[in-house]
């Protein structure tokens, strides 16, 4: 698969600079931040035999993403050609592809291997990842990049293995299944139903959409980029960059709406219900579709089509609870039977919250999988205490609510770079967040978290069977930034290559 | 003794049932008399609309509850009085009561009403009011209505069909008297300001008003259907029973009301009547021009078990 004999060749007992797991936006935005740094000893582990990630996995019809891509893209990669404010993701998975590509990153890939393990050596300063084709791979660094919404399964819902239809997961689409004529079933209203349900409607006999909870939805502008405009950008990128600069601080403006709970967060509601209110005639039906939480407490939706698609003749919303599946198709509480020919679960994605699916080791044997059970908790959503030398991507407590993820993942190069390069100079065996610093830190964000608006009551995949936010930073993404940006040695714990413990504190000092 | 509420929603989850489960086509059909039947329509379709009130009340309960669990509960109430309008419907239909397959009962000018008042004004309501109004409405109407038809129809196919009503409605009644114990909880300076704010609201005289006539039209219908109105007033005190279960049910001001008027119903011979009654006649003579186009919620009821 590898393009690059060199990297193959190398692979049985090298011990790599840095290991990356994932070649989606995060994981190649890592391996060319840190070949900007100098370091070129760089592995890739991919599980797919492609780079995109969420965005190669996810192919949906109507998949785009609820960020315009100006923001929604690194800054350090330009892109003059984006179609629209809010693309295909078939095009952000060529973006993500050409990145690759022009940035020469594809010698550094391991395709098809996917990661089953991760395990500390203490006395090497040395992680081993082992692959479910029982490869092992070795590197003084680790940078997670596996993305939070790259793993997705059908819900647990009654009666799934009795229905004898078609079923269809949203990040797995089924390409091949011919939708015209047929009765379908979307199974949830959340960012990926109300994306699919307009374009399913279009072709199908008809669509019934199983609601549990409405979400807040605003109209979305999706205006093509004019060609001259592409040329501009082309031409002067500084035009682009202002551009972006313009969405930045729009979004942030946003985050005083949708982070805190504040009386800008009704301003919101009584936008969407505006929206709601122009979209849709029957009260009865504006009523199943007015959420209840306040807004932002679940992800904002942004759609022009969705309500309109609900309307159709094809197209009806089923508000009662689902009783059950059943070989014919879903049973409601109202006691009908709804008959299906394929139901399309649009239920979301399996979040880590817990941490990664498979076994990772720290120092002295221990288990991440174990201390992050009732939610994960890191330094600066980047570093673990007691697994040292590795840095996450898109970690704990680093999701915005209100603006591009791609911003703060910027951050979150920036700060492993920072790190990769303090191991690495030094030639220390490991660098380890101290356990204070990172309880300090966190009490900090929980404490925050109590007056944002996720906490404000509702049910969402930023929290916790228990109710622990382990997924979003209160505050602005300036903030977030900020923080990155420093990266602070005396927060941790370095110990050189010879066994002697040196402290930050004592180094800098 | 307080209801867990996760252990009754886990159990309402369990009990689902469909339209599909029954045999509509099942012999027994033919036990309704030809001289029956008319009588028997009029009283399922008032019987029908009813359930449909009742499911529409939980619909703005669970707006209200006051946790998440308490409001999944009533979304399944919600649901499973739409799901006994829909049986209720599918006997209707098996007793050869709709002339096509699209015939809806006609509902009588005080469902109507009760209608507009609940599409209007339910939503607005608060809990300990709605908490209230919605048990009498389960308790009396279902309660008294279901006991007849099972005395009075010998379809074995019915009689299947209102146990699982029945099982659903056992749960709809304890939840409802647990919660109006739980409202009863609250301070009383609480539930005096909220109990002030309501009636000073147009919604509760409007309901006031619609509830009386409908209450006693309900009655009319009975009797003319040969039975003892004894049994809607049996049924109407078994309300002030389950209420005296609940150590703070006492509290809540609408529950006194309820009992009271109930009191007054009961008795035949209490001026009450006086009002009442009138009440029923002047209703029918309310403009048809004047009531608000039929809500879309009230056209979801279906008698097909596979849509």
């Amino acid at each position: 698969m590898t393009r690059e004999p060199g990297v193959q060749a190398q692979a049985r007992n090298h011990t790599y600079a840095t290991l990356i797991i994932g070649a989606g936006f995060s994981g190649l935005g890592a391996a060319i931040k840190l070949r900007q740094a100098g370091i070129d000893d760089v592995v890739i582990l991919e599980r797919g035999d492609r780079v995109g990630g969420t965005w190669r996995d996810n192919t949906y019809p109507g998949i785009a993403c609820d960020i315009p891509s100006v923001l929604y893209s690194f800054s350090f990669v330009k892109n003059p050609e984006w179609s629209s404010a809010y693309p295909s993701g078939a095009e952000i998975c060529q973006h993500i592809e050409d990145m690759a590509t022009d940035f020469d990153l594809r010698r550094h890939i391991r395709f098809g291997m996917e990661v089953n393990g991760l395990g500390f050596d203490e006395k090497e300063g040395m992680w081993t990842a082992t692959t479910l084709a029982r490869k092992q791979f070795r590197a003084r660094t680790v940078v997670f990049a596996s993305g939070p919404l790259a793993d997705s399964g059908f819900p647990d819902i009654r009666g799934i293995d009795t229905y004898r239809g078609h079923k269809i997961h949203s990040a797995q689409w089924d390409h091949d299944y011919d939708f015209t004529g047929k009765r379908i079933g979307v199974i949830g209203t959340g960012a990926s139903a109300i994306q699919i349900v307009p374009e399913l409607v279009k072709y199908a006999e008809f669509v019934k959409v199983f609601q549990r909870t409405p979400g807040w939805v605003l109209p979305r502008w999706n205006p093509a980029t004019p060609q001259p405009v592409k040329d501009l950008y082309a031409r002067v990128p500084a035009v682009q960059q202002l551009v972006r600069q313009a969405l930045f601080w729009g979004h942030e403006a946003s985050a005083t709406a949708l982070v805190w709970n504040t009386p800008l967060s009704s301003v919101m509601a009584r936008l969407g219900k505006a929206h709601l209110r122009r979209a849709v005639k029957d009260p009865w039906l504006r009523r199943q579709l007015t959420p209840d939480f306040t807004p932002g407490c679940k992800r904002m939706l942004i759609s022009s089509d969705y309500y309109p698609a609900l309307q159709r003749d094809n197209c009806k919303l089923i508000d009662w609870p689902i009783a059950t599946l059943s070989p014919s198709g879903v049973r409601t509480s109202d006691g009908v039977e709804h008959h299906l020919d394929c139901i399309v679960f649009a239920t979301g994605y399996d979040v880590h919250l817990t941490g990664p699916p498979y076994p990772v080791t720290g120092l002295g044997g221990r288990s991440l999988n174990a201390e992050w059970a009732g939610g994960g908790q890191a330094y600066k959503s980047a570093s673990a205490h007691g697994y040292p030398n590795m840095f996450f991507m898109t970690g704990p407590n680093s999701g915005p609510g209100h603006n591009s993820l791609l911003v703060y993942a910027e951050g979150q190069l920036d700060y492993a770079v920072q790190g990769i390069k303090t191991i690495l100079d030094n030639d220390l065996r490991y660098l380890d967040v101290r356990a204070e610093v990172q309880r300090r830190y966190n009490n900090g964000i929980q404490k925050r978290l109590t007056k944002t608006t996720w906490m404000s009551g509702c049910s969402s995949w930023y929290l916790t069977k228990d109710g622990f936010n382990a997924s979003m930073y209160p505050g602005f993404a300036t903030q977030y930034l900020r923080q990155m940006r420093d990266f602070r040695y005396g927060d941790y714990h370095a110990v050189e290559q010879t066994a002697d413990v040196l402290t930050g504190a004592r180094k800098s000092t | 003794m307080a209801i867990d509420m996760d252990v009754m929603l886990e159990k309402i989850k369990d009990r689902q049932w469909a339209l599909a489960d029954i045999d509509w086509d099942a012999p027994g059909a033919e036990t309704i008399s030809d001289e029956f039947r008319p009588r028997l329509k009029a009283f399922m379709a008032d019987l029908c609309w009813i359930e449909n009130v009742g499911a529409r009340g939980f619909a703005a309960m669970a707006k209200k509850a006051p946790t998440p669990t308490l409001a999944e509960i009533y979304r399944y109430f919600h649901a499973e009085e739409q799901r006994h309008a829909n049986a209720e419907l599918a006997l209707m239909k098996r007793w050869n009561m709709l002339e096509d397959d699209d015939e809806m009962p006609e509902p009588n000018v005080n469902i109507r009403l009760a209608i507009e008042w609940l599409d209007r004004y339910s939503d607005d309501m608060s809990l300990s009011m709605l908490g209230t109004v919605i048990p009498m409405l389960e308790v009396a109407l279902d309660g008294a209505l279901l006991k007849f038809l099972l005395e009075e129809v010998h379809d074995p196919v019915c009689h299947q069909v209102f146990e699982k009503i029945n099982n659903d409605e056992s749960r709809h009644i304890a939840v409802d008297f647990d919660v109006l114990n739980m409202i009863g909880h609250a301070k009383a300076r609480k539930l005096s300001i909220e109990f002030v704010g309501n009636v000073a609201t147009p919604g509760f005289i409007i309901g006031a008003l619609t509830y009386v006539p409908l209450l006693n039209r309900m009655r009319n219908n009975i009797v003319g259907m040969g039975l003892e109105p004894e049994r809607l007033y049996n049924a109407m005190r078994r309300f002030k029973q389950l209420g005296e279960r609940g150590e703070y049910t006492w509290r809540v001001p609408t529950y006194q009301i309820l009992k009271l008027h109930a009191r007054m119903v009961v008795n035949p011979a209490n001026p009450y009547h006086l009002v009442a009654n009138p009440m029923v006649k002047l209703s029918d003579l309310y403009p048809k021009a004047l009531l608000r186009p039929i809500p879309s919620w009230f056209k979801e009821i279906t008698h097909r078990p596979a849509a």
